[in-house]
């Protein structure tokens, strides 16, 4: 599943995160965890804490999720794209 | 969409669960009528005894210390329990402890003895309870250990709570000099450039400086409306917000009659621009006085300009 999340990304330079930061951020509020995968893929399996905000809802989700756009956002999907 | 804060997990959920992560499913369950959460690891953790410490030391420490003599407690009625069933258990005086309610004093002080590693040595137990005894040692040094730390631990929280603010206050002092600082630099040449001709020279140079040291304290007060967890005091708040508002219109009245900018220049003023432009009453986090939001709806107009 070749998914990635080009309406969030910021223009040019992408910024990626490490395993080990998520475990030890993951109960952080600041620290918002986006998985883009189709709602039915979310419900069979997520890293805990993430929310389910699928590529195709982004344009119309992502303002209501995070309405402020310094939030600090991370997206994961299936797998190394 | 303008978020500028994004970043990505490249390995997915393949590399989270291949490294262990445990995993989060969502299960419809037809007869709850409702989602149910079923937390699996993936592959299952195994509880050994440091994870059972792990778990004792992030409870708060009310719970830790009622934990604690429930323990206490527990035992004590044990060994007294043991005198009654097999007639037979703690030793005072050379005499067996009786099951009465004497014998449950003795049998819980001598549950806190052991569990505090005290040991008089004047009430012993006797058979498998000596067992009990030892178990009842260990784990009361443990919890005990826990509590100490997490006394320790709250000490230290508030040092860092502390330093934190220090900090805090430091950067918020600097704001406002730099800030004071520009504001003279660029009503200086405003007074100065009083014929509206284009700025050149050393004075140009001047002019970028201050420009760039605009933009740093810009930054430093878009992270305090954005991101930070203290917030200054709304007065601090409010004449920061009018310094900046203020500085922006000088900035501008100069930039009217700047219509060559060097690159620097105009790459700071986008910088300017897009931050200041997420300054306003509405759409920062928190929410404030109608004054603040005054000023910050003042701010996103006068970067509107600039942009």
């Amino acid at each position: 599943m070749k998914q990635t999340a080009p309406h969030l990304e910021t223009s040019g330079h992408k910024q990626t995160v490490s395993r080990e930061e998520i475990l030890s951020r993951v109960q952080d509020p600041a620290f918002a965890l986006v998985n883009v995968m189709p709602k039915e893929a979310f419900e069979s399996g997520h890293i805990p804490h993430s929310v389910n905000l699928p590529v195709a809802e982004i344009e119309t989700k992502a303002r209501q999720i995070f309405p402020h756009v310094a939030r600090e956002i991370t997206v994961y999907c299936a797998g190394p794209t | 969409m303008g978020y500028a804060n994004v970043r990505h997990y490249v390995g997915g959920m393949a590399d989270w669960v291949e490294s262990g992560g445990s995993v989060e499913r969502v299960e419809s369950a037809a007869d709850s009528g409702g989602p149910v959460r079923n937390i699996q690891a993936h592959p299952p953790r195994r509880l050994s005894w440091a994870n059972w410490l792990d778990i004792l030391v992030n409870w708060p420490l009310e719970k830790l210390v009622g934990f604690w003599l429930a323990i206490i407690i527990f035992f004590g009625f044990i060994y007294w329990a043991a005198g009654i069933g097999m007639g037979w258990g703690l030793l005072a005086n050379n005499t067996l402890v009786k099951p009465d309610l004497e014998g449950l004093g003795t049998a819980i002080y001598f549950s806190f003895v052991t569990a505090l590693s005290i040991g008089y040595g004047d009430v012993i137990p006797l058979g498998p309870l000596r067992i009990l005894a030892v178990t009842e040692g260990i784990a009361g040094l443990l919890i005990f250990g826990c509590v100490i730390s997490k006394l320790v631990s709250r000490r230290q929280e508030e040092l860092t709570e502390e330093i934190h603010r220090t900090t805090f206050e430091d950067r918020l002092d600097r704001v406002r000099t730099n800030l004071h600082l520009v504001f003279s630099d660029l009503e200086a040449l405003d007074e100065f450039n009083t014929d509206h001709s284009a700025l050149t020279g050393h004075v140009l140079q001047r002019f970028e400086s201050s420009v760039r040291v605009f933009i740093g304290e810009l930054k430093t007060i878009h992270d305090l409306l954005y991101r930070t967890r203290l917030l200054p005091e709304e007065d601090a708040m409010e004449s920061l917000l009018a310094n900046l508002a203020l500085c922006l219109t000088f900035l501008t009245e100069l930039l009217n009659s700047q219509p060559q900018r060097s690159q620097g220049l105009t790459a700071g003023l986008r910088t300017i621009g897009s931050l200041a432009n997420e300054i306003c009453g509405e759409c920062v986090p928190q929410t404030y006085a109608p004054a603040l939001k005054q000023w910050m709806d003042q701010i996103q107009d006068l970067a509107k300009k600039i942009a």
